[in-house]
Formats: C-alpha cells, structure tokens, sequence
C-alpha cells in the first residue's frame, strides 16, 4: 500500500497530461488546467518547507554548539529579518521600501558578486584546460579563441571586421548542431527516464529503486 | 621557476592579472566601437515596426546575480518601447528577485517618460510556476494575475482589455537567467505561435542559438555584448535616448561601457591561453629531447 | 420636331453631367476590404470559439458583428486590424448557432459584408495538428514496452562502458582510503526535473557503498522537495547496505533556496572540509563551474554529470569525469543492471537511431527541393 499508492497516483498523474496534450476537449482541458494551477500551489508551498528545515537544522546546531555554530546564527538573523520584513510588507508600506533597500543593498550586491567569481574562475579553468594537446583540443582552442576574439570590439579591429561574422558562424553553425545533438539525446532519455516513472519500473524518486 | 613549474602557475596570479585588467577600463573607459549583429537587430527592427496599438510583455525572468548583463538590456528595450508608445505589460517568473529587478527597472525608466499606470504600462508581478503560468496565459492573463505587483486589482484597468491573451500580445521579451527563457521559445512560441525574443547572460547564450536557429525566437541578445548592440541601435536612432546615455551616471553604468572591461579581460584570458600553450610546446620539446 | 430636339439636348445635358459628376468609387475600381467571409469551428480547441476568414484588400480596419438570428439584431465583438485576415471569436457557447458580418467603412458609409451562418463551436476531441507526436509517443511507449518484454525473458542486452559511472566506484574507493568524506550535489532544481531523479538514482548506488565501507557522505541540497526526497534515499542506501544505525539526519542537508548563496555554502564547505570525492550530478546552472573549479583547486576527485549543454563544457574542462546528456539518465540501468531498466534504454537507443535516419533523409529531401519530411514534423 505504501508503495502502491504512489505509483498508482504517478501513473495516473503522468499520463494525464500527455493525454490532455492531444485531447483539446473541454473535459480534458479543464481538469489539465486545474492540475497546473495545483502544481503552482504545490510549488509555492515548497519556500515555507525549506524555511522551516533552515530554521529547525541551524536552531539544533546553535543550540548544541557545533562546529561552525556562528554561521548558523548568521543565517538565522538573515532569514528572521528579511523574512519579517517581507511578511510585514504585505501590511504596512514603509516595510515594502525597507525591504528593497536590505534587497538592493545587501542581496543584490552579494548575488553579483558571487556571479562575478566566474569569471576569474573561467580565466583559471581557461589557462589550465586549453591545451592543444592533440588535433581535438587544438580545434577546440582556435574555435574558443575565435568565439572570445569575436565578443569584443578589438577583433573586428585587428581583423577588419571580419571576426564578429566569423564567431556568429561558429556559434550559429557548429555550436548549435552540437548542442541540438546534445538536447535531442537528453530530451530522448529525460522522455525514457519519464516514461520508467510513469509505468513504475524507475522508483529512485519515492526513496529505493525497489520493493 | 623552470619551465614545467609555469604550466601550474599559482591561480592567485591568473585573478590578480583579471582583477587589474577588470579595474582599468573602470578607472580610465577606452570607449571602444560596438557593431550590432543579426540576432539582437531582429529585436530592434521588430519593436521599430510596432506602435501604440501594440502589446508587448517584457518579462523579468533573473534575479540580482544577472544584473549587470541583463539589467542594461532591460533599460534599453523599455526605453525604445516607451519611445514608440507601445503598450508594456511587464511581469516576472524568476522566484528569487525577479518581481524586485522589475519594480527597480521600471520605476527607473518609466521616470523618463509621460506615461500612465494601467493604460500605458502595468507591472503585474511575480506568479509562481513558470510553465504553468505561460500556459495559463494562453487562456486568460487577468485571470492568472487578478492583482499586479501591488495587489491592487486589475480589473478594469485599460491595459488589460488589450492584452486578454497571447492573441493580444505582439511579442513577448524575456530577459531570462537559467531555463525560463527556453520555456517561453518551447511553450509559448511553439504551441501558442506568440513571437518571442530571448535576452540572456552570455554563458546561456550558446544554448539558445539552437531556438534562434529553429524559429522558436526571432531574436537573441546574449550578454553584455547583446546589451551594448541594442543602446547602439536605440542611440543612432534616437538622439533623446543617446543624450540620455551620455550623461555620466547612465554612461557609467551603460552596456557600452561594461564592454570596455569585457574587452580587456577577454585579451588577458586569449593571452594566458597562448603563454601556456607556448610554455606546453616547449616543455614537450624539452621533454622529447 | 421644336420639343424633339429640346429634348435630345436636355438628354445629352443630364448624359454629360452624368459623366462629369460620377462618384469616387466608380474612377477606381472598388476592393471591398472582406469578401469570401468563412465563419467555422474553431479547430482543435476546447470548444467556444469560433475562428472567422476572409479575404481583403486590408485597407481599411473591420468591425466583426454577431448575431444569433440572420436577421436580428447583431453586436459588435470587436475589430481586425487593416490587412488582418482572421479573427476569433472565443465568448460563443458550444451547441448555438451563430451568424457573423464584417462591418468597415467608406468615406461617411458603414458597409457590411453579407451574413454568414449557422456557425456551431463545439470542443474537439483530437488535436489534429499534433497527430505526428501523438504516433511518436506511441512508437517511443511501444519500443519501450517491447524491450522491456523482451529483457524479462531473459534476453541479455548490452550497454557500453559509461566512463563516468564506471569511475563512481574508483571515487568512493578514493575516499574511503584517505580517509575523507564525499560531497553529492544533486544540482539546483526540484525533484520535478527529470536530471534530479537521475541524480537520485546515482546518490542512492553512491550512499549505499558508503554503507558498506563506512565512508563519510554528505549532501547538501538547494531545493526542500529535493532534500526531502534524498535523505529518504540515502535513508534506504543504509537500510539495504544492512547499516541503518550508520545514518545520520545531518548527513543530508538543506541549506538555501537562492542559487549563489548555496554555492558560496558548498565552497565553503569544500574548502574546509576538503572532501577526497566530488559528485556534481543533476541540473546546474552558473554555479556550476564554482563548484566544478573550487573542487578542482582542493584536489579532490570530481565526477559531474548533467544534460544543461550551457554547463557540460565548464565540467568537462575542471572535472575528471562527465556524465553528459543522457549518460545522466541511463545511470540508474547501468548501475543496477536490471533488465527492465536496460531494456528502456535500448529502446531509447532505437529511437534515437530513427530519428538520426529520419534526419539524414529529411536533409538529403530539403536539398532537392522536396521538404515533406520536414513539413510531416510541424506540429501545433
């Protein structure tokens, strides 16, 4: 019954909306349309869980001094102030511009700067994996120092204007029939991967792939 | 330090080189020329095309990490709609400061223009579900987004009457970070037939070219670059809107700008790339010896 | 004879005035702006709608009028632009007939085209413009299903070396040498996206040698449906593994719904820690390449996988192993070997294979002008 539930509901839920997919019919679609505004429901109740599993683990390791114990209190802080400063948004105005403020002054700035270590990250991976060690990676260095040469102005200076075509071509030509060979091979197997949920042969998702 | 040792040069080296190469062109901009490319003057010519009996949704599909690649491009689009009176219904998808990069880029830019709130623009907000909020859309946007980003009601807002559903909508812009855009080219412009144009961060880029290639969107702005393609063409076409990035705290924070520190990392990454090659070729000539 | 010829000049006067006076229209010879109006079913839709055709000069803007008799009274539901050949009407109810007329205007006139109708909208039971996906689902459910039959009977099914998958067991063996713990990132996104379950399906053979040798796990999760879902597997690794006692809560981890945030966590964790075995399977996005380089710099043994062609070269250039496309998705029939699973992913492979025919014939069709197999894929 534990498992049996479950993958009767998964079948049921899965072939739903590949039938509403070629049944237009108001019965059909009705229902469909209900199941996504379920799921958007579903989705919405997913950000209050992960608050409540912050606020329960970091609580636990404050409480029993663990190692690390201040970052905890760190995210604790956070998540109480932003979190009570958006909930009061909801009723007061004042709240709504001091929680734009803690956004666009604390979070934004953070978030960008995260972001911003990929590039010295990429300038490092760059350096150490972009060796022309056979003919495969000297094809793969001479197409990603074209690509880069072509995303800024100074290529098409020393080149008269020829690199930006040329790096468009290498992205609008060879990129795009690798990478649609790339995404026809995923969707294939994301759809076989599908189908297993569907028919209860793949159970990983319900915690063992067996009874 | 012999040879072998500067194959595996101290990583600390690389990001102080990128760090003073990043800082320069900050200090001191070059100003380096931009050539528009094909992909991003669809975009353009598309809203040149369009008026004010026209609905377009700008979407805010990225939160704050894509800020400074795709909050020049949001800048420069709703600037050239609101230059041809077309009518913006602005919305956002993306959970985690999408809703707040909308209200800040709008409120910035609807500054510079006469317009009014619910008959020249709204700003409906943040809805959860990404994929099934699209497809919602394609039946009812009122009824997906009875309140806008204030809650107060849109009902009865003149805008609304315009734009009831994707058959309403000339285009929709999203400026996506990570899947959302590939969900408006696969849905929405596959099964609903609405054109869609794609502003991206340049590491998503590669990706949506495939779409680009397809018909799935009729244009593609990647990155920086994209961004600084578009305030070209807005600029040549329209002088209040280059007056406007002339001025020194918008020419600071413009895409063209951005470009100059792009350009300058770019050559220092091209030139670590070639300095260890050169330094491979020859430990391999050592070796071999 | 006087009254016969003031006639025949009063005639010629009203003639020449005639010709003198004659009206704008008829200088130039009239297009009405919709003629051959079509009033039909909406096709392929949930009923209530109704999709109007014409065909026009496109000089002028169109008033669309409805009626529910031919000769009563008709409302204006709204109007086409200049030049705009179709309009739909979708506030109509299934079963009543309906008639339809064009209204547009010349100079002061309002001119109406003639009345069309009964027009029904009724819902559709099949979509025909998805009729071409519809027999590709089949074919796909039907090749999996045959080869799913033809595994249980016993029939061996082979599956290439998977470099990545092979390595698993060489990273845990690692590990569990020096001594370290392993770190499983099982991507970003909720346990929805097909790219989570795979990566499931891989924590759950990673969390059970773990068990088995007594080496340190730890998965440290983006998304609550994911970690929800994760340290039930991990749970059940250990349950099989014979070592339930071993499993502890904090083994699996949530930290943080924002994307950067949970990747400065896990770099962090990676540079204090410093864990012997990395596994980044699932669906990343910019984070990846922290992740993937941060690793990388610590020196331990990285094994990614994921099917976002924007991360797979940023892996590829900083781990040791890469899962790629759907290498990610066959992970749990190639570790288990049951031959159910097998069977789906020959069937997958068959699939593929038709469609790379079908490609290659379709290219060759396109190049002598004959787009049928192209055209046979369009699908609404």
């Amino acid at each position: 019954m534990k498992r049996t539930v479950p993958l009767v509901l998964t079948f049921i839920v899965g072939m739903y909306p590949i039938f509403a997919f070629f049944v237009p019919h108001r019965i059909v679609s009705d229902l469909n349309d209900r199941l996504d505004t379920w799921l958007i429901i579903v989705a919405a109740f997913a950000l209050p869980l992960g608050a409540v599993n912050v606020f329960m683990m970091n609580f636990s390791k404050i409480s029993q001094r663990k190692k690390g114990w201040p970052y905890s209190l760190v995210i604790l802080a956070g998540l109480v102030v932003m979190g009570a400063i958006g909930i009061a948004g909801a009723y007061r105005q004042d709240s709504i511009a001091q929680f734009q403020y803690l956004f666009q002054n604390i979070v934004s700035p953070l978030q960008s700067t995260m972001f911003s270590l990929l590039a010295f990250y990429v300038a490092s991976a760059a350096y150490r994996a972009f060796r022309a060690r056979n003919v495969d990676a000297a094809i793969l260095l001479v197409a990603a120092i074209v690509v880069m040469f072509g995303r800024i102005p100074f290529g098409d200076m020393l080149t008269h204007g020829s690199m930006t075509p040329l790096s468009e071509w290498l992205m609008t030509i060879p990129n795009t029939a690798a990478q649609r060979g790339i995404i026809i091979g995923a969707a294939l197997g994301a759809a076989s991967m599908s189908i297993r949920i569907i028919l209860g042969i793949e159970r990983t998702y319900l915690g063992s792939g067996k009874d | 330090m012999n040879l072998k040792s500067m194959l595996y040069i101290d990583r600390r080296i690389i990001y102080l080189l990128v760090s003073i190469g990043a800082l320069i062109p900050i200090i001191t901009p070059i100003g380096l020329p931009v050539m528009p490319t094909k992909p991003v003057a669809a975009l353009f010519d598309a809203i040149e095309k369009m008026g004010p009996e026209d609905v377009v949704i700008v979407s805010f599909d990225y939160g704050p990490s894509s800020e400074p690649e795709l909050n020049p491009m949001a800048e420069a689009i709703l600037r050239h709609l609101f230059t041809r009176k077309i009518k913006v219904v602005v919305m956002a998808l993306f959970p985690l400061g999408g809703n707040e990069e909308a209200k800040k880029e709008l409120s910035k830019i609807v500054g510079e223009f006469d317009l009014r709130y619910g008959v020249d623009y709204i700003n409906l907000g943040y809805k959860e579900g990404a994929q099934a909020v699209m497809k919602r859309m394609a039946v009812s946007i009122p009824d997906v987004f009875p309140t806008d980003a204030d809650g107060k009601s849109t009902q009865g807002m003149p805008i609304m009457d315009r734009a009831r559903n994707y058959r309403d909508v000339a285009l929709v812009v999203s400026l996506a970070t990570g899947i959302i855009g590939e969900y408006w080219a696969n849905l929405v412009n596959a099964q609903f037939g609405v054109d869609v144009s794609v502003g991206c961060t340049a590491v998503s880029a590669p990706k949506y070219y495939a779409y680009l290639r397809a018909g799935q969107m009729m244009s593609l702005l990647g990155g920086l670059k994209g961004a600084s393609e578009y305030e070209k063409l807005v600029g040549d076409e329209y002088p209040a809107i280059r007056q406007t990035y002339e001025q020194p705290q918008e020419k600071k924070i413009s895409a063209t700008t951005g470009m100059d520190v792009q350009s300058i990392v770019h050559v220092i990454i091209i030139a670590f790339i070639v300095f260890g090659n050169a330094i491979y070729f020859m430990t391999r000539k050592e070796g071999g010896k | 004879m006087k009254a016969g010829l003031i006639l025949l000049i009063l005639m010629l006067l009203v003639a020449v005035a005639g010709v003198a006076v004659q009206p704008a229209w008829s200088q130039v010879p009239f297009e009405p702006p919709a003629k051959d109006l079509v009033a039909k079913d909406t096709p392929d839709d949930a009923g209530r709608s109704i999709a109007l055709r014409w065909q026009g000069s496109g000089e002028v803007s169109l008033r669309i009028l409805r009626g529910d008799s031919p000769d009563g009274n008709f409302v204006d539901i709204g109007g086409a632009a200049a030049g705009d050949q179709a309009f739909n009407d979708p506030g109509t109810t299934d079963g009543k007939p309906y008639y339809y007329r064009v209204a547009y205007r010349v100079g002061e006139e309002t001119l109406y085209t003639s009345v069309v109708g009964p027009s029904v909208s009724r819902s559709n039971w099949l979509y025909k413009g998805r009729i071409n996906a519809l027999l590709l689902t089949v074919l796909m459910f039907s090749l999996v299903i045959a080869y799913i039959s033809t595994a249980r009977k016993g029939k061996t099914l082979y599956l290439r070396r998977i470099a990545g998958l092979a390595a698993i067991d060489e990273a845990i063996g690692r590990a569990t040498e020096m001594g370290k713990k392993m770190l499983y990132v099982p991507g970003i996104m909720s346990i929805g996206d097909m790219q989570t379950i795979a990566s499931l399906a891989i924590l759950q053979h990673v969390a059970k040698q773990s068990a088995i040798y007594g080496t340190n796990l730890e998965v440290p999760n983006k998304d609550p449906l994911t970690f929800s879902a994760a340290r039930e597997t991990v749970r059940q690794a250990f349950l099989e593994a014979g070592k339930p006692d071993q499993f502890k809560e904090d083994m699996v981890t949530y930290l943080t719904y924002d994307q950067f945030a949970y990747a400065a966590s896990v770099s962090g964790k990676m540079v204090r820690e410093l864990p012997a075995a990395n596994f980044l399977i699932g669906s990343f996005f910019a984070e990846s390449l922290i992740f993937a380089e941060t690793g990388q710099s610590i020196g331990a043994i990285q094994i990614a996988g994921t099917a976002d062609v924007t991360q797979l070269p940023f892996f590829v250039t900083t781990c040791d192993y890469t899962l790629m496309g759907e290498e990610l998705f066959a992970a749990s029939a190639y570790l288990s070997r049951e031959p159910v699973l097998l069977g789906s992913i020959k069937a997958q492979d068959i699939t593929k294979a038709i469609i790379m025919m079908y490609v290659g014939a379709g290219i060759i069709l396109l190049n002598i002008g004959l787009p049928i197999l192209r055209n046979l894929l369009i699908t609404r």
